[in-house]
């Protein structure tokens, strides 16, 4: 803040002896706001004291502050004696939270309208007029703080010394290297180790042997599991595959009717995944190419799979080619086949990359 | 749930698993089979079903399934065509979709359409229950396919929390997490639960109508379906929110919007009082 | 029982100057309390931000001593029974146990993500109120830039925030963000990787956000809005133009006593309209979206709103992927442009758009009063191209909504979103200009031949006129017109506001007939009335 209060408000206004035992208790606030170049140009009572209005006023005001005590004993009440714990239908206990909002509301509002009553109708009202000093700073200050600082860079004299200052920088940059390093040396994580990005948990397992579809329970899926016009869900059969730990595995098993599913095989034997169907049966990765949000609006008479976050339809009798929306990339197909049990098995891992595209992703 | 056709798709699997064959050739040898067999199968069906065109009320309806055939020759058979082989270009056969589809889409009103759209539209019904379930028992007689089973109430011993789980599998991606419904594709939509009776949850899970995918009692059984409907009937549509109107359920865009229209608006209108003149 | 006597009158001023002896706080609070602030309820709308704010650290706090930021996985054994022995993080199960088992956990939940809403919005109305009034021009374009970083990070907070649950429709908005940063040509994997410490989702990321969302973002907002708040107190606040406001003046209240108790009482009301809602409408049901598990989703999966303009931006935008054949090949996805360039270009136009518009106009004076919108039609048209952008943004961001509740196709929705977003601000530009020419002849015309009346007289040679009544006493002009200068204030356009500041009916809600009571100011004798102006003239020569 500028600092000015030795030169007062207009000149040739004296400045007032506010120890002056003649002066009012307003006097005194008004030579204060003057020696803070504070003009109160308007300041007028907005009621006569002790007439009607002011004491009507102060009951509305009062009202207002009895009603937030009696609104706050209310959500103490409701806080301490009301059912809250949640039970099954349209008990009680649902008004809970509503009450609680509704009871403190009213007492925040009633404070509230009861302090800007006050101070809006009960306060005088007043008009204030303070200057703003814009570059008030004189040009003399500028230049003794200017040639201040070029007299304290000059003394240092790194125009004269070069090497003290080079060497203070290529001392300082190391040390300001090790204030980041713990923290970029924690958090960085080799993005592909093991080649995360690039395999799921449909990848056959060490013995070569395939992995089996599941479904969110860990039943293997055979199938007459899946009716014509149905689709289902499925995880990789091993050990947490139904978990986040691979949010990139699930796939979308969906038994198509004969006529779509003619179309989907011809459209696979076009980009050489004549095997990848089993029978009526294609597996779609449900991870969207898009931003990863599961692809699963499966629409079984126009077999378009909608992504519901950003609206990426795809189709799934051409190879799940993305026909509308954001989409750039096909699902990835998952090679099925059926064991000698009966249970659907992934013939080899995704042949494409899953989930969301990044840069290396080719 | 054994109707024909299932058992028919069963023998289709089976038939299927045995030249699960590893090698190419043989692959080609088993989707030959395959073929053969599906010809059979469908020559079979012709046999089964060509007899009746001919042969107009043979094999003999009971007495309910005579009353549907009354009504059906009414009311459906411009589009769905004589012993509802179906019309090109109109209406789709309705050999084998079973009574299940006809109480799905009579039931809710969808059926009589008015006209071609890209989806119908749940609508007073025109029928009442008995009639529907004449209709349905034609369709059943003439052609086989699910059916729901007996009651009114099929959710009574349903587990909501396995309900629950298996409607955000299976239902929420269309229905929405509160089951209000969602749009599709080109103006086709996932319809809103709240009108759905237990039956016709049940009903449209056997029948996959329109675009919905068809949910087998093999895929989600009865017990997992009463739960799902207890799910749906119960923690969906019974329980009152804790936390006061929930603003339609529609997530993030009518809260958004309900800051606006309510906080926002209500705030300025505070901040004109106080700075208001009087 | 006899008490050594104090004089309890005297007390506080012992006690100051008791105070003042230690610490010399004399001048500097008398500086304080005189400090004058310009009234106008526009001036208010950074309040509801800044007290939402409170409210958001008080609710947050309380939410911290339940909350757990951990992805253990445990098996829910609540009491919200339709998810009892439903295996979930130990994020997800805390922030339920918030919602039922801590008795008024859910209204702290609900008022915190409530004001959070507000918060944002706030920000947002706030933002809008400085653009068009001109507000930002030197000397505050720092307050402008920290103003607009307040945004941003606001929007992390809310991002972050809006992530702990750890439930389905969070988890579904934080695999979109790990895809934002895959996006991100060469270093998108590294960076993701980094971020959730692997593949997404991995196991950390909630304690990451936990920590970002309750110490280095707060502590962040805290910094930026103690800075903001700081400048708008040493610049002084801007004024609108009107009687006796000068640009080297403020003219308005004292802070004390009547501007802080008016601050005060607008603090609880924000508090109360919160907590109002907080309790009226429900807000996030976690419960019903479910554990986030990476195979589940919602149909009208949203962020909240003020994230949504990023969604609709990406439903927008047409896949168009960039090859680049070098080695194996590399590729920039068409989701990096909607989600990671065209923010950046939001922030740098935002954050530069007081140094464009100033070198544009060679401005470069020191502006204390502010602009009526009106006045500057090219701003203001450029904040309507703005405004306009940014809401076919956001209604995209919920499209799939409006699809299925208007039963518009969806398909038909993107399209007219990718339509509108090229065709509606440029028409939005032009008819904002248009209006506000308009306008300002409109002004022009009231000061140069008066406010119409509504009479209607019939001139001897039997012509209509109607009747103006002249703002100014007559300049001796023939037909008695004055030529008053616009001076950037409200123009008076109906004959009941002629006469005042305000308007001539008092009351806010219903009319007070009576007159005031007879101002008495002990500083000031009273005002003297205006002349009556009694003289009536036609505006024939009004073209």
């Amino acid at each position: 803040m500028t600092t000015h209060t030795e030169h007062q408000t207009q000149p040739g206004r004296e400045p007032l002896d506010v120890q002056d035992p003649r002066l009012s208790q307003f006097d005194i606030v008004r030579e204060g706001a003057r020696r803070d170049d504070i003009e109160i140009v308007h300041y007028e009572p907005q009621v006569v004291p002790g007439s009607k209005a002011e004491r009507r006023l102060t009951r509305t005001v009062a009202l207002f502050f009895l009603l937030t005590g009696l609104a706050a004993t209310a959500f103490l009440v409701v806080y301490i004696w009301w059912p809250w714990q949640w039970e099954a239908g349209r008990g009680g206990d649902k008004w809970f939270t509503p009450l609680l909002g509704v009871t403190l509301g009213i007492s925040l509002l009633a404070v509230g309208f009861g302090i800007l009553t006050w101070g809006k109708k009960l306060l005088p009202k007043e008009v204030s007029i303070q200057d703003r000093h814009e570059g008030a700073v004189s040009e003399d200050d500028r230049t003794i703080t200017g040639q201040t600082m070029l007299y304290m860079a000059d003394e240092l004299g790194v125009k004269r010394r070069p090497l003290l200052g080079i060497s203070l920088l290529a001392g300082l940059a190391p040390v300001g290297a090790v204030a980041a390093a713990p923290l970029v040396g924690g958090l960085i994580e080799q993005p592909h180790k093991n080649n995360q990005m690039f395999t799921t948990g449909f990848a056959p397992a060490e013995g070569g042997g395939k992995i089996r579809l599941v479904r969110e329970d860990g039943r293997p899926v055979r199938p007459a599991d899946v009716s014509a016009g149905g689709q289902i869900t499925v995880f990789p059969g091993i050990d947490h595959g139904v978990s986040n730990l691979h949010a990139d595995s699930p796939a979308l098993l969906i038994h198509l009717r004969e006529s779509d599913a003619q179309d989907a095989r011809q459209a696979n034997e076009r980009i050489g995944h004549g095997d990848y169907m089993w029978g009526n049966y294609a597996a779609y990765s449900k991870i969207c190419t898009h931003a990863g949000c599961p692809a699963s609006l499966y629409e079984q008479q126009t077999n378009r799979l909608l992504c519901p976050c950003h609206q990426s339809q795809f189709l799934i009798t051409d190879n799940a080619k993305p026909i509308f929306g954001p989409a750039s990339r096909r699902l990835p197909q998952l090679p099925i086949e059926v064991d000698a049990e009966g249970y659907f098995v992934a013939t080899s891992d995704y042949t494409e990359t899953v989930g969301p595209d990044f840069w290396e992703r080719p | 749930m054994t109707s024909d056709n299932d058992r028919r798709r069963g023998l289709l699997a089976r038939l299927r698993e045995r030249p699960a064959a590893r090698s190419r050739g043989r692959r080609r040898l088993g989707a030959a089979v395959r073929l053969f067999a599906a010809l059979m199968l469908a020559g079979g069906a012709y046999t089964v079903f060509a007899p009746g065109v001919q042969a107009q009320d043979n094999p003999p309806l009971t007495g309910a399934a005579a009353e549907g055939k009354a009504l059906f020759d009414v009311s459906c058979v411009t589009c769905h065509g004589r012993n509802a082989q179906g019309v090109e270009g109109r209406g789709p056969s309705l050999i084998g979709v079973g009574a299940a589809s006809v109480e799905f889409q009579v039931g809710t009103g969808r059926m009589p359409m008015a006209r071609q759209e890209a989806q119908a539209m749940r609508k007073p019904e025109l029928f009442t229950d008995e009639e529907v379930r004449q209709l349905g028992q034609y369709i059943q007689e003439l052609g086989g396919g699910p059916v729901v089973p007996a009651g009114d109430n099929l959710h009574e011993d349903g587990n909501i929390a396995a309900g629950g789980e298996l409607f955000r599998i299976n239902c929420s991606q269309c229905h929405a997490f509160g089951g209000g419904g969602g749009a599709l594709s080109s103006g086709k939509y996932a319809p809103s639960l709240a009108p759905a009776t237990d039956r016709q949850i049940y009903a449209a899970m056997l029948s996959g109508p329109q675009n919905m995918p068809v949910f087998g009692d093999n895929q989600i059984t009865p017990e997992q379906k009463a739960d799902l409907i207890a799910y749906i009937q119960q923690t969906l549509k019974t329980d009152q929110d804790p936390g006061g109107f929930n603003l339609g359920r529609y997530g993030p865009s009518t809260e958004g919007l309900a800051i606006f229209l309510v906080g926002i608006v209500a705030l300025v209108f505070a901040s004109l009082w106080i700075a208001g003149k009087s | 029982m006899k008490r050594r006597k104090i004089d309890m009158a005297a007390v506080p001023g012992n006690a100051a100057r008791g105070v003042d002896d230690r610490f010399q706080v004399a001048t500097p609070l008398r500086r304080l309390l005189n400090k004058v602030f310009p009234d106008h309820w526009s001036f208010l709308l950074g309040e509801i931000a800044l007290f939402s704010f409170v409210i958001l650290l008080l609710t947050g706090v309380f939410l911290t001593f339940f909350y757990e930021p951990a992805m253990t996985e445990v098996v829910y054994n609540g009491s919200y029974a339709p998810l009892r022995g439903t295996p979930m993080s130990a994020a997800y199960a805390s922030s339920l146990d918030i919602s039922f088992d801590v008795r008024g956990g859910l209204i702290m939940r609900q008022m915190h993500h409530w004001s959070a809403l507000l918060f944002m919005a706030a920000i947002v109305v706030h933002m809008l109120r400085v653009f068009f009034t001109g507000a930002f021009r030197k000397p505050r374009e720092t307050n402008w830039i920290i103003g607009s970083l307040l945004f941003w990070v606001g929007f992390l907070a809310g991002f972050t925030g809006y992530s702990l649950p750890d439930d389905g429709l969070s988890g579904t908005g934080l695999r979109i963000a790990s895809a934002i940063i895959l996006s991100i040509p060469v270093i998108g994997s590294w960076v993701s990787a980094a971020i959730f410490g692997g593949e997404f989702p991995g196991t950390i990321i909630i304690s990451r956000f936990f920590i970002a969302h309750v110490l280095l973002i707060p502590g962040l907002l805290v910094a930026l809005i103690s800075v903001h708040l700081g400048l708008v107190f040493k610049q002084k606040h801007t004024q609108w133009p009107g009687p006796g406001r000068t640009n080297e003046n403020v003219v308005g209240e004292r802070m004390f006593p009547r501007y802080a108790l008016k601050q005060g009482g607008f603090f609880m009301v924000v508090f109360g309209v919160v907590a109002l809602m907080s309790g009226l409408f429900q807000i996030n049901p976690i419960w019903l979206f479910g554990p986030y598990e990476a195979w589940v989703v919602s149909a009208a999966s949203q962020p909240d709103w003020y994230v949504m303009f990023l969604d609709g931006s990406t439903r927008l935008m047409p896949a168009w992927e960039i090859n680049i054949p070098i080695g194996d090949g590399y590729v920039i996805p068409p989701l990096f442009w909607p989600t990671v360039v065209l923010p950046g270009i939001l922030v740098a136009l935002s954050t530069l758009y007081p140094f464009l518009e100033a070198r544009h106009l060679k401005d470069r004076k020191s502006h204390n009063l502010l602009q009526r919108p009106r006045d500057v039609p090219a701003r203001t048209a450029v904040g309507a191209m703005a405004v306009s952008f940014y809401v076919i943004l956001t209604l995209s961001g919920a499209n799939d909504v409006i699809a299925d509740k208007f039963q518009i196709s969806l398909n038909a929705m993107t399209w007219a979103g990718r339509v509108g977003l090229l065709v509606v601000p440029p028409l939005a530009y032009y008819v904002t200009y248009r209006i506000c020419l308009g306008l300002q002849q409109h002004d022009r015309e009231v000061l140069a031949h008066g406010v119409e009346t509504g009479i209607i007289r019939r001139l001897p040679d039997g012509r209509f006129v109607e009747v103006h009544q002249p703002l100014s006493a007559s300049n001796g002009h023939a037909d008695g017109h004055g030529e008053l200068e616009y001076v950037g204030w409200v123009v008076p356009k109906k004959m009941n506001r002629l006469g005042a500041l305000g308007p001539a009916i008092r009351g806010f809600f219903y009319p007070i007939e009576k007159p005031a009571e007879a101002p008495v100011s002990p500083g000031h004798p009273p005002v003297e009335p205006r002349p009556e102006r009694e003289e009536i003239t036609s505006g024939e020569s009004r073209r």
